[in-house]
């Protein structure tokens, strides 16, 4: 079974005045067929930098090491990015804002048959019959949604439109980079609705990038935990929020508010750094209770613990 | 320095309607009045926590401006720190208005780029009078209740993290022992980790100053951190209020309901981690 | 985040902004070396001069047999048509038009800066005059000005200097204007009018404040500007008198003879484009500099 997505040891970095600070670092992992992958970080963790180098957005300047694999077929290997064939045909993306990946200046038809066109070479008539469709199975009436500009949908209907446009390539793998920061808690509920019957309607493999750890929790079978670049634990999601073994995964549970329960919230002093130089030793070594000699001096490397949980981290 | 027991009112609307002037049509000739706030009242006394919850389009920054004097209700009244603002000319409004601490939404846009740190705390402090040595004094001390470094005094925003401009702004907010705090997103751009070290500062400071806190976010979850009662502000209109637990436990309005019911993520239970239980 | 951050530093630190363009930019070096060296002849000027009295117009005794000599080993710019120095004209000129374009620059930045602050500030009424007035002022040409100025109050540096900043200023003031709109709406002067911060200091601790380094900028560039336009006022005889040492004038002296002696009017000529080059460059490397996404994309294409 050939695996959706597959990294082995991906860093990418960008150049800042005259300085190149990495944004990943060494990350490893897979995402299989049809699965549901979320990445848990916040900011600095080069989780959105992970989305964009599978989605083959990342910016010309960028540079890149390691390899990354979609469907089998390289796109990323050393410097070297190629992904003909692969972006938007096997990969499609959906940014935080609509605003942003729809064009204020179409109508939602328009943009249907801009992107269908430009893929498969479908007129007008055939690419509104797509449109159609995914409309409707992103929960929207295509009639009352087709003839009209982005700005008079309100905002959960533009995230839907967004997401079926950006079905409607015919990807199977959808890369949504915080599908529900901007919008309202009420919202944000539909949408997670509406991504988890997707998934199982259309087949997709949903990978997702959010700082919310409950979202991850509600929305996938596998979390992947980033901090300051490196991928910190990886595995099953009720393993990961039931059993966490990182200490910052653990810091990241205890610390969100969940509604109705009022427990304090616990919180280690410091704040997560932002992309920089590759440093030695344990990016989390600042803010870590549990920290030991060898966190400061050597990087750890991830290990396996229980079934199919990795962690990276000394304690281990 | 303490306050006597602060049972008096710190903010109280009453049925106030409040909206803006929009331009219409070529030039301007006409303006179209759009009303965002209907009839709202609200009461907060000294030493309450309030949240005044409500998403995007709901008012709350509305109301936010009508409490600070900066925008004046077309209808109702409004009483704030014991005056009725309203009835001050604009350019005294000051009198009543320092005695509030304003902490706004984006630290990006409330430090002054060629301010330093110390001098943007100190600002507050202007209109008071005090011999120099004991404006550092609580400079410094403000530092502290937010927990920076004093070093920082000396910086320029631009060398400080998301994370530590939210402290300059809250520190400036409190370096004259406002009598009211009010507070617009204050952990809305901040990361999680960074959002439970606000809010525990937060209560912190609350706590010492005993004075009236109004928090306006849309995060219910942060809101139950960060105050007992809460109005829920919905197109406009008060739809339901009071103490915060009984409307998350039993929201009675439509809307309270689904907003609740959005939080926990409705539908199959989120794993709950075991250090929650 | 380092983009904001890199945006906020050039708010914050003049002295870094120009260190960081030092570093990075050749156009900046070159510029401050030209402006440098324009700066010290201004300085020096009437000392480094061979023939200082020449230099300051005055007609030499020996005129007839020096005029209209070629530039030669005695002579290194040549004479001019009465028989002084060519090069101790230039460098003594120096003086003149570094003082112009400095005076000119400065009132009208300090106008402009003023007016669209204010304008921007105290909004209303206040607001509606202030624009009226510099849109009046922008329409009117600095020759028509000079002109005017030249026929009520005679020649004399006063003419080139306030025609210029009489129809300067309202470009300042545009500009000011815009940012300041910007800066007006800023949470941090809506924090400092809430504390009881008096108007007057609120606009000049927080709006002008922030306002100048971009306008700032701009006016840096602008100096290479005023200064071609000093010196064709001059030059049409509207400012100064014939024999001042200005660059201007003595390119209008040496205008009747630029086919038989083209010394007369090329070197001052040289040294005009060398300044205007030299600011240019300065200004326009800090505006790139400020502005760190437009460093990034002529990356993607270059």
């Amino acid at each position: 079974m050939v695996l959706a997505v597959e990294a082995k040891r991906l860093s990418v970095g960008y150049e800042e005045l005259e300085e190149l600070l990495w944004a990943v670092r060494e990350a490893s992992f897979e995402v299989g067929e049809g699965e549901a992958f979320c990445i848990v970080g916040e900011s600095g963790s080069g989780k959105s930098t992970v989305a964009s180098a599978i989605a083959g957005i990342l910016p010309p300047h960028a540079v890149t090491d390691g390899e990354l694999r979609i469907w089998g077929k390289l796109v990323v290997k050393g410097n070297e990015r190629s992904y003909e064939g692969v972006r938007g045909r096997l990969v499609t993306y959906v940014p935080q804002s609509p605003g942003a990946s729809l064009n204020p200046y179409l109508e939602i038809g328009d943009q249907f048959y801009h992107v269908l066109n430009n893929l498969y070479g479908l007129n007008r008539r055939e690419a509104l019959e797509k449109a159609r469709a995914y409309l409707k199975m992103a929960g929207l009436e295509p009639d009352a949604v087709l003839d009209r500009y982005p700005h008079e949908l309100s905002g959960g209907m533009q995230q839907r439109a967004a997401i079926a446009l950006s079905l409607s390539t015919g990807a199977k793998i959808l890369v949504a980079d915080e599908p529900t920061s901007s919008l309202d808690a009420h919202l944000r509920l539909q949408i997670v609705e509406l991504l988890k019957r997707l998934r199982v309607e259309a087949g997709l493999t949903l990978i997702f990038i959010t700082h919310d750890m409950l979202l991850a929790g509600a929305l996938s079978e596998r979390i992947a935990v980033m901090y300051a670049g490196y991928l910190v634990e990886l595995g099953p999601a009720r393993e990961v929020l039931r059993k966490p073994l990182h200490p910052y995964t653990s810091m990241l549970i205890e610390s969100v508010p969940v509604l109705g329960i009022k427990r304090p919230l616990k919180t280690y002093a410091g704040e997560p750094p932002g992309p920089g130089k590759l440093g030695k030793g344990c990016p989390f070594y600042d803010r870590c209770p549990f920290r030991l000699g060898v966190c400061a001096a050597e990087t750890p490397p991830a290990k396996e613990v229980g079934e199919s949980h990795h962690v990276a981290c000394w304690l281990y | 320095m303490s306050r006597a027991g602060s049972t008096d009112l710190a903010v109280e609307l009453r049925e106030v309607s409040a909206g803006y002037f929009v331009a219409e049509g070529l030039k301007a000739l006409r303006r179209k009045y759009v009303e965002v706030l209907r009839g709202v009242s609200l009461r907060v006394d000294g030493g309450e926590r309030v949240a005044v919850i409500g998403e995007s389009g709901s008012g709350k920054t509305t109301l936010l401006k009508v409490v600070l004097g900066l925008l004046q209700p077309m209808r109702g009244d409004v009483v704030v720190l014991g005056h009725r603002i309203y009835d001050i000319p604009e350019r005294e409004r000051w009198k009543v208005t320092r005695r509030i601490g304003y902490v706004p939404q984006d630290p990006f846009r409330a430090l002054n780029p060629r301010l330093k740190v110390a001098d943007i705390i100190t600002e507050p402090l202007s209109r008071l009078h005090l011999p120099e040595d004991e404006k550092e004094e609580r400079v410094r001390a403000a530092v502290k209740m937010v927990q920076l470094h004093e070093s920082v005094l000396n910086h320029y925003p631009s060398r400080l993290s998301g994370g530590m401009m939210q402290r300059v702004l809250i520190a400036r907010a409190v370096v004259h022992e406002p009598e009211l705090l009010l507070l617009d997103e204050p952990t809305s751009a901040l990361d999680v980790s960074t959002q439970a070290q606000v809010i525990n500062l937060l209560n912190g400071i609350q706590e010492r100053l005993k004075c009236a806190m109004v928090t306006v976010t849309h995060d219910l979850a942060v809101a139950q951190y960060l105050a007992d009662r809460a109005v829920i502000l919905y197109k406009g209109v008060v739809v339901e209020e009071g103490p915060l637990d009984e409307i998350v436990r039993n929201p009675k309005s439509e809307h309270a309901r689904v907003l609740v019911a959005s939080y926990t993520l409705g539908v199959s239970n989120p794993p709950i981690p075991a250090s929650f239980v | 985040m380092s983009a904001i951050r890199a945006r906020f530093n050039s708010a914050a630190g003049f002295l870094d902004l120009a260190k960081r363009a030092w570093k990075k930019s050749a156009r900046f070096r070159a510029g401050t070396l030209l402006v440098g060296i324009m700066v010290s002849i201004a300085v020096l000027g009437p000392h480094l001069a061979p023939y200082p009295l020449d230099g300051w117009g005055v007609v030499p005794r020996n005129a007839a047999e020096r005029a209209g000599k070629p530039p030669c080993p005695e002579f290194p710019f040549g004479t001019d048509s009465l028989g002084r120095d060519v090069l101790s004209r230039v460098l003594v000129g120096a003086r003149l038009a570094l003082v112009q374009i400095a005076l000119v620059v400065s009132v009208s930045l300090a106008l402009g800066l003023l007016v669209g602050a204010c304008a921007a500030y105290y909004k209303g009424p206040v607001e509606a005059l202030l624009n009226y007035v510099s849109e009046i002022f922008l329409a009117l040409p600095a020759m028509v000005i000079a002109l005017a100025l030249r026929l009520a109050l005679g020649q004399g540096l006063h003419v080139v200097v306030v025609s210029l900043i009489l129809s300067w200023w309202p470009w300042y003031a545009r500009s000011s204007y815009v940012y300041a709109r910007a800066v007006v709406e800023m949470e941090y002067v809506l924090l400092a009018r809430l504390a009881g911060v008096p108007g007057r200091t609120v606009l000049f601790r927080h709006v002008l404040a922030n306002v100048l380094p971009p306008v700032l900028v701009q006016a840096i560039t602008d100096l290479g500007s005023v200064l071609l336009e000093a010196s064709a006022i001059n030059f049409l005889g509207l400012g100064l008198p014939p024999d001042a040492p200005d660059w201007g004038i003595i390119v209008q002296n040496g205008f009747r003879y630029i086919v038989s002696m083209p010394w007369i009017s090329m070197f001052p000529g040289v040294f005009i484009l060398a300044t205007a080059l030299g600011f240019s460059l300065v200004g326009d490397s800090l505006r790139e500099e400020m502005d760190p996404k437009m460093r990034r994309r002529w990356k993607l294409w270059f």
